[in-house]
């Protein structure tokens, strides 16, 4: 269902300067699968994500989901596609702070122009399955770290999409919050929706309900 | 959009400074459309009140008094219901820098104007030495110290005392402020006219459409005179007026350009804070187009906004508060402080105007910004 | 020249027209040339992101255009006043040689624009993206003809001369005129009646066998029919006078401003069914049979509503 064929990713700085962030990679994820990214930070993971969502555009080689070309759509299909079928968590969770936590949730709605009733249950729905629904007028800033961090999961989850990438999760997380996350992962897990997490924090590594776990180095997978 | 409108709010200074110095534009413009307007108005009124034909003499190329013989043939013509000679003239009031007009009316004798004709049923101006009064000109010497009465300076050097009966109020202020009404003789003592000659003449049509073949008959008769019709007068007024606003309106695109430049200067440098809002909206699913719809949405609320508050301004410096200031420098009709009220008109087709001038180019500023936004690459902002 | 407020407005604006114009031109000679969807170079993606730039400042353009004319009809109703002669906007378009060809050049680039925005729809809906080319190329004709309107304007508005007395309305549409207009008054009234019925009823009958080439093209000559029409016979009826044939009078206040309505009904009508002949997505094809057979529908029921009600009130014809 989601594959990466021959990608590779260059980076420019300049005429002299370029960097292989990836170099050949070729992978297959199952519909359902949670799929570990391991490695040091630079090791390309968070640039397959990237890709992964169609935030970039690779230098060579191809990414398919659910058999569409992804890295050959034109800009707004991609953001289109974005929106219905990938819900990304960043690392630094990239919510707007000067806004609230509804409006931060119902971000990625708003250019369809949705009914408003509709709006609204989809947003106590997702708020209620995150356990953020007594904060939804707070404005962000204001949030504790694990609360922003609810936010950013429900704001992935609000177009209830299959397909979740998450970037570095537990990062900026203690341990407790880093535990409360894995359990909200195993709880989409059963869901049947496709998983990938970039880590390099071990909680990761020992989970049972992880399908697998892929070694990426130097831009390479090992 | 709900959205639009909240992300405004957010950027506040920014937003209060543009809507602050659009506001200022479109509310200077339509006051400017508003006062012209309003004058022309009057001017149209007023204009309706003058004589059909007026008729100067010329000599040398230099305006001159014309003979009364000349009344006879004029009356002579087929069309014509009344010719009038009138004696009057400019009388320059030293000590204020003012010019008075001094118009001669007899009495028992036919006005060219109903508001005379009532004036010279109602004083008796035939002892010689007393005079009618504007309101303009009553505030003017009382300024002076005069009261009741006036010393005119003949051309001779003498002085000639005339003694202030009454103030004129005609319902056309512009008309009636700055002149002083006495009889023929006493305007003939100040200027030194002769008894056979009159100012001009005015000319009473009762056809219009006659009016035009009689001035060219008038031309022919007497080829020496300036033969001028209410039509002429009509036109060079609108012409005064839209040069006058002319100016204004070539003064306001110079500022408006400036405005323009600013606008696009403000909204291209992004701060990293706006660039990184932006990357996330993409990265959540936002398409080009919806950020340039939303950015779209901004500028015209904006502009839109701007131009309302301007309009609605405008609407109550120029009618309520009578447009102090800028009220001046459209009347300059004589020296004297014009001191009328401006006929409330409403005139949609300024506010067309100033529309067209104003939120379509504060949107055609800011469409290169919005692009340069909205095709940001989320990748790089969120890295 | 002659300066007004409007006539400055409209200037100006033309004068944003032509620049955000020119960058679009530019741009689309770019993409026209080297525009390949499925390639990944760094040119490509930057001929993406033009693109929306120039697809912006069309949009902008087209929308303003609208209003814009109206405010140009308005402009010249206005100048009315002041020209000797003229008593409607008909004697300010025929002061000028330029006059004619300025009218019929806005209302063609009004469809024309109208065209590009519909096939840039279409073409943004499909995920190859498939006539960004096309669209391109056309946009480079198109820059031309809004060139020479724009030009055409300004020399039109620099050699109007107010001491010049000029043809009122009266003269001009009428069989004493000079022009070819003259002619068409040999034209009966039954003949020309019933040439424009039977033009409606074509288009209800390609539109009921959605038989989407003749409905283009009978829409298309719906356009010279009517305006023919108006002049000729309905016109007529608004004035309620035999004589006064103008097709600009009924812009006015006096007739409740309903020239706007009737050739804004009119446009609708004949723009929608252009776009069938064109049209290759069925969706659009669907709507624009719609909206084009209900317009064309409002603009034939109110202009024959004129005569009727006039016959109904008087009992004879004109």
């Amino acid at each position: 269902m989601i594959k990466l064929h021959n990608l590779t990713k260059i980076y420019e700085l300049n005429k002299n300067n370029k960097v292989v962030a990836l170099d050949n990679i070729n992978l297959e994820f199952q519909q359902g699968e949670l799929i570990i990214l391991k490695g040091a930070s630079g090791s390309g993971k968070s640039t397959i994500l990237s890709l992964l969502a169609g935030l970039s555009k690779p230098t060579n080689g191809e990414v398919i989901i659910q058999d569409q070309r992804i890295s050959k759509l034109p800009d707004d299909f991609l953001a289109l596609f974005r929106r219905e079928n990938i819900g990304f968590i960043f690392q630094k969770y990239n919510l707007i702070p000067t806004m609230s936590v509804w409006e931060n949730i119902a971000l990625p709605l708003i250019p369809t122009n949705p009914d408003e009733t509709i709006l609204k249950e989809k947003l106590s729905k997702v708020m209620q399955q995150f356990n953020i629904s007594h904060k939804e007028n707070s404005i962000v800033k204001n949030l504790s770290g694990g609360e922003q961090q609810r936010v950013a999961i429900a704001r992935a989850m609000i177009n209830n999409p299959n397909i979740i990438i998450a970037d570095e999760p537990t990062a900026n997380l203690d341990e407790k919050l880093s535990l409360h996350f894995i359990q909200i992962l195993k709880q989409l897990k059963s869901s049947n929706k496709t998983i990938i997490v970039a880590t390099h924090d071990p909680l990761f590594f020992d989970l049972d309900f992880v399908d697998k776990i892929i070694n990426i180095h130097n831009g390479r997978v090992q | 959009m709900q959205y639009a409108i909240n992300s405004l709010l957010r950027q506040k200074t920014k937003t209060i400074f543009i809507i602050i110095i659009f506001t200022i534009l479109t509310f200077l413009l339509t006051s400017i459309f508003f006062i012209t307007h309003s004058i022309k108005y009057e001017l149209d009124t007023t204009a309706n009140n003058l004589p059909q034909i007026i008729i100067q003499n010329q000599q040398a190329g230099r305006l001159t008094n014309i003979e009364t013989t000349i009344l006879d043939d004029i009356l002579q013509i087929d069309g014509v219901s009344d010719a009038i000679g009138r004696v009057w003239g400019y009388y320059y009031f030293k000590q204020a820098n003012v010019n008075f007009i001094v118009m001669g009316i007899d009495n028992f004798e036919n006005q060219y104007k109903k508001s005379f004709t009532n004036i010279s049923n109602k004083y008796d101006l035939s002892d010689n030495n007393s005079m009618i009064i504007g309101n303009g000109v009553k505030k003017i010497l009382k300024k002076n110290y005069y009261t009741d009465y006036f010393n005119f300076i003949t051309p001779g050097g003498t002085l000639k005392k005339v003694n202030i009966k009454g103030v004129f109020n005609s319902n056309i202020p512009l008309e009636s402020n700055d002149i002083i009404l006495t009889s023929k003789d006493v305007v003939r003592e100040i200027f030194g006219i002769d008894e056979q000659y009159f100012t001009d003449i005015v000319v009473k049509i009762p056809n219009p459409k006659e009016v035009n073949t009689i001035a060219t008959k008038i031309k022919q008769l007497y080829p020496n005179t300036k033969v001028i019709t209410q039509e002429q007068l009509k036109v060079s007024y609108q012409e005064i007026f839209d040069y006058k606003s002319g100016i204004f309106l070539v003064l306001f695109i110079v500022a408006l350009f400036t405005f323009f430049m600013i606008v696009y200067d403000k909204s291209s440098g992004l701060s990293s804070e706006e660039k990184r809002e932006i990357g996330i909206l993409k990265a959540i699913g936002w398409k080009v187009d919806d950020i340039l719809k939303e950015k779209f949405y901004e500028s015209f609320i904006i502009s839109f906004f701007a131009y309302l508050v301007g309009v609605i301004s405008a609407l109550i410096y120029v009618y309520i508060l009578q447009a102090p200031l800028l009220k001046n420098i459209f009347i300059g009709y004589s020296a004297l402080n014009v001191d009328f009220i401006l006929p409330f008109v409403l005139d949609t087709q300024s506010l067309f105007l100033v529309f067209f001038l104003s939120v379509p180019i504060y949107i055609a500023a800011t469409i290169i910004p919005s692009w340069r936004t909205a095709t940001i690459e989320a990748d790089k902002v969120l890295r | 020249m002659f300066l007004t407020p409007e006539i400055l407005t409209l200037q100006i604006l033309n004068l944003i027209f032509l620049s955000f114009g020119t960058i679009a031109f530019i741009l689309s000679i770019k993409i026209a040339l080297k525009w390949d969807l499925n390639a990944t170079t760094k040119l490509q993606y930057s001929l993406e992101k033009q693109s929306f730039l120039t697809a912006t400042i069309i949009k902008y353009i087209f929308t303003l255009k609208i209003p814009l004319f109206l405010f140009f009809i308005f402009t010249l109703d206005k100048l009315s006043n002041i020209l000797p002669g003229a008593m409607c906007a008909a004697g300010v378009v025929n002061a000028t040689v330029y006059g004619n060809y300025l009218l019929v050049l806005k209302v063609i680039n009004i469809y024309i624009f109208g065209f590009w925005l519909v096939l840039h729809y279409v073409d943004i809906k499909q995920p190859t993206l498939p006539y960004t080319k096309q669209k391109f190329q056309f946009f480079i004709v198109i820059y031309f003809l809004l060139l020479i309107e724009i030009i055409i304007e300004y020399l039109m508005f620099s050699s109007i001369d107010i001491s010049k007395i000029v043809n009122c309305c009266g003269t001009l549409y009428s069989s004493a005129a000079t022009s070819f207009i003259s002619k068409l008054f040999l034209i009966s009234n039954q003949t020309i009646l019933f040439v424009f019925y039977f033009n409606f009823i074509l288009i209800i009958f390609s539109y009921i066998k959605k038989y989407k080439q003749l409905f283009s093209i009978v829409n298309f000559l719906f356009i010279i029919v009517s305006i023919i029409s108006l002049i000729l016979f309905f016109g007529t009826y608004i004035y309620e006078l035999p004589t006064h044939h103008c097709p600009f009078c009924y812009l006015q206040k006096d007739y409740y401003y309903v020239g706007y309505l009737i050739y804004i009904l009119l446009f609708l009508g004949t723009f929608n069914g252009l776009l069938v002949g064109f049209s290759t997505d069925d969706i659009l094809t669907n709507n624009s049979f719609k909206k084009s057979i209900i317009f064309n529908t409002l603009f034939v029921l109110l202009v024959s509503a004129y005569p009727i009600v006039f016959f109904i009130k008087n009992g004879v014809w004109l």
